[in-house]
């Protein structure tokens, strides 16, 4: 019972992660329809930032951490600026083709003009330390990660639900054109989207480099992957199922690692893959389904 | 609705298939053969600014098909800058017997057997290829094993084959790991925790698989086997509980891990109050770093070379850094691409030849050469030198030397 109470808070941990990563890709799908394989550039330049701020330069964590979100924000937006604003209206298919172009231009850019190689930098000091709480070993970084995601989540909620920019979301989300014909600017709703997608990948990006202390140019693509998985689990387009589906995920992992036979232990990846291909052979549209108007 | 099924199969699709020694004090040169030895010495030492008369003979052409990508860039990179330098310093030193070097490298990209197509087209004499068997393997269908490949950074066992000129330059895995095994049982440990992707998968649960079977077979007992995924896992809450259930803290902990990997785990049981584990991996933590990472202290690896101020691989290291305006990274690799071009060149002199199944079948037979990675002995072996396995650990913020296993 305690190991299952630890694998729980093990996985919400990691799901918070994920959640974040979810929510930023399922906000740009809301918008654009597209599926964002380039999400996880936004960590690897953030990657960088850290390497060489705090790896090279021995610059404190607390400095740090704004950075990384910013640069996540800004490579938002600049890659939407620079490639998906270039083919706006395209077909969906173009649009994916194009997330995967960014993907492989930025993970280029850091192969040929920094290193091939695995870049580090120390992890704060804190992220290993653990507390006790009867029998069970808590980490503080899962106490922390899961209480800065249920805060970036109220106020992500807020944001959509209580200020003009949310609602221009959910409208432009819910049909894009009827949103322009009402008024909505269509080019502030879409770099607000980017914006807002940057913002969460930053934040998720904070605790994932914490964990990680390291960066390499094709970084981005175990995040990105957790992201698009999670949001594909939830619901494409849904944000709440994007935030369950992060953390299931989680989750999943976790316990499956724990409770798999050690003779078949190392399938767990395998294992979670199976069981989402069962969801969407069942339910192909996630837990969560959306109603879209279709843009034609 | 089409849309999404789209969407969701390219995901899916996409998502599976993502899942998926010692420098040596003497000269160098070869035991045996006819053609007599090469003084690394002296083509070390030369000076670019200085150079004897440029060598006017047949060239010796040394082929380097070599993977820039973030796969194998890590040490492929730095190997193909430093080995037309050390062709430089031949050069200038006076070249082979007369002959000049020349160094041509073509990168593998997504066709390793057109960049073998294409050296072999220039008339290279041997090749040197990088590690792993997605591009050796391309590479050895397009030589049709007639054409010497040295594959300098590997230490995959399946990639040595005398028979058809495949040739490791180094330890393979299991010497690699057996030595490791040693060395925690001469150190006193008895008891120990092995982190795998799998057993029998090349590299990741080839070398735990090799740990395991030594430290077993030398008395020591293996209380628990953890799974994880090699270059990407750094989130070990679910091992770290169940180890912390079964540790007398006083195991050693192996792993063929990178270094972020290692010291994200060592940070995860230390905050489960597992302070006194001894931590060992493979020549993936000199890779990825080691030396550098945060946490590393006490942790011991197997690296290729050894390398101390002031040897001579780090002269040569030094050396280029000073004539190309950069350092190169993965420094204890280095040695091994330098020597894949010393040892078939050394084939060249022993068999006297420039016709390429000869050189083969000269290289077959060396013994005892004396590299700048240590002695290298092709002759008796399936490619797989028998070489001394150094064990390095980071004490006081260094990393030292602490043993020598075989």
């Amino acid at each position: 019972m305690t190991e299952l109470l630890q694998n729980l808070i093990d996985g919400l941990g990691r799901g918070s992660i994920y959640a974040l990563l979810a929510l930023g890709v399922a906000v740009v799908f809301g918008v654009m329809h597209l599926l964002n394989f380039a999400h996880g550039e936004m960590i690897t330049v953030a990657g960088y930032v850290a390497f060489w701020t705090i790896g090279t330069n021995d610059w404190s964590w607390w400095l740090v951490v704004p950075l990384i979100v910013l640069s996540a924000i800004a490579t938002s937006l600049v890659i939407e600026r620079i490639a998906f604003s270039r083919v706006r209206g395209a077909s969906d298919f173009t649009l994916l083709l194009t997330s995967f172009g960014v993907h492989f231009v930025v993970s280029a850019i850091f192969l040929l003009y920094v290193s091939a190689s695995v870049k580090t930098f120390p992890r704060p000091t804190w992220v290993a330390n653990t507390y006790s709480v009867r029998s069970l070993n808590i980490e503080v970084f899962d106490t922390v990660v899961i209480g800065v995601t249920l805060v970036t989540l109220i106020a992500t909620t807020l944001l959509l639900q209580r200020t003009m920019f949310g609602l221009s979301l959910r409208a432009a989300a819910a049909d894009f054109d009827t949103a322009r014909l009402m008024g909505v600017k269509s080019d502030s709703v879409i770099r607000g989207a980017f914006a807002l997608s940057g913002l969460l990948a930053g934040i998720a990006g904070v605790f994932w480099l914490m964990r990680a202390g390291s960066t390499t140019p094709t970084a981005g693509i175990d995040p990105m992957l957790k992201g698009v998985l999670a949001a594909l689990i939830g619901g494409l387009g849904s944000l709440r199922g994007a935030v369950i589906g992060g953390f299931a995920l989680g989750l999943a992992e976790v316990l499956l690692r724990s409770r798999l036979p050690d003779s078949v232990a190392s399938l767990t990846e395998g294992v979670v893959f199976l069981l989402i291909a069962l969801l969407f052979i069942f339910r192909p549209q996630g837990l969560i389904t959306v109603a879209h108007a279709e843009r034609v | 609705m089409k849309l999404r099924l789209v969407v969701t199969l390219l995901a899916v699709f996409g998502l599976i298939a993502a899942a998926c020694g010692d420098s040596s004090e003497s000269s160098g040169g070869s035991g045996g053969g006819s053609g007599g030895g090469l003084d690394i010495d002296a083509i070390l030492g030369a000076d670019l600014a200085d150079c004897a008369d440029a060598p006017s003979g047949d060239p010796i052409k040394v082929g380097m098909a070599m993977d820039f990508s973030d796969v194998v860039g890590f040490v492929d990179i730095p190997g193909s800058n430093l080995v037309p330098y050390v062709a430089e310093l031949a050069n200038c030193s006076g070249g082979i017997n007369g002959r000049p070097i020349e160094v041509r490298v073509a990168e593998v990209g997504d066709d390793a057997a057109l960049a073998t197509a294409e050296l072999l087209d220039w008339g290279a004499h041997f090749l040197i290829g990088p590690p792993f068997a997605d591009f050796a393997l391309p590479i050895l269908q397009t030589t049709e094993g007639k054409v010497p490949l040295f594959v300098a950074a590997s230490t995959e066992p399946t990639l040595a084959d005398a028979a058809i000129n495949s040739y490791l330059v180094t330890f393979d895995d299991h010497q690699m790991s057996g030595a490791a095994a040693q060395w925690a049982l001469d150190e006193g440990i008895t008891r120990a925790i092995v982190f795998t992707e799998g057993e029998g998968i090349p590299y990741t649960g080839v070398n735990p698989d090799a740990f395991i079977a030594a430290f077993e077979a030398g008395g020591g007992e293996v209380v628990s086997i953890q799974t994880y995924v090699w270059a990407a896992d750094t989130d070990f809450s679910a091992q770290v509980n169940e180890i912390a259930g079964i540790s007398e803290n006083n195991e050693v902990v192996f792993s063929a891990a990178l270094g972020f990997q290692v010291t994200a785990l060592r940070g995860q049981l230390e905050g489960q109050g597992l302070d006194a584990l001894t931590y060992i991996g493979t020549d993936a933590l000199d890779a990825t770093g080691i030396q550098v990472e945060a946490n590393n202290e006490g942790i011991a690896h197997t690296p290729h070379t050894s390398i101390s101020a002031g040897d001579r691989i780090d002269s040569l290291l030094a050396g280029y850094e000073a004539a190309k305006g950069e350092a190169l990274e993965s420094r204890g690799f280095m040695a091994l691409y330098v020597d894949s071009m010393f040892v078939g060149i050394q084939g060249m002199l022993d068999c006297d030849c420039n016709d390429s199944e000869k050189i083969g079948e000269a290289v077959k037979v060396i013994s005892g050469f004396q590299g700048l990675s240590g002695e290298i002995t092709y002759d008796g072996t399936n490619g797989i030198p028998p070489k001394a396995v150094p064990i390095n650990r980071i004490v006081d913020g260094e990393d030292v030397l602490v043993a020598t296993i075989g």
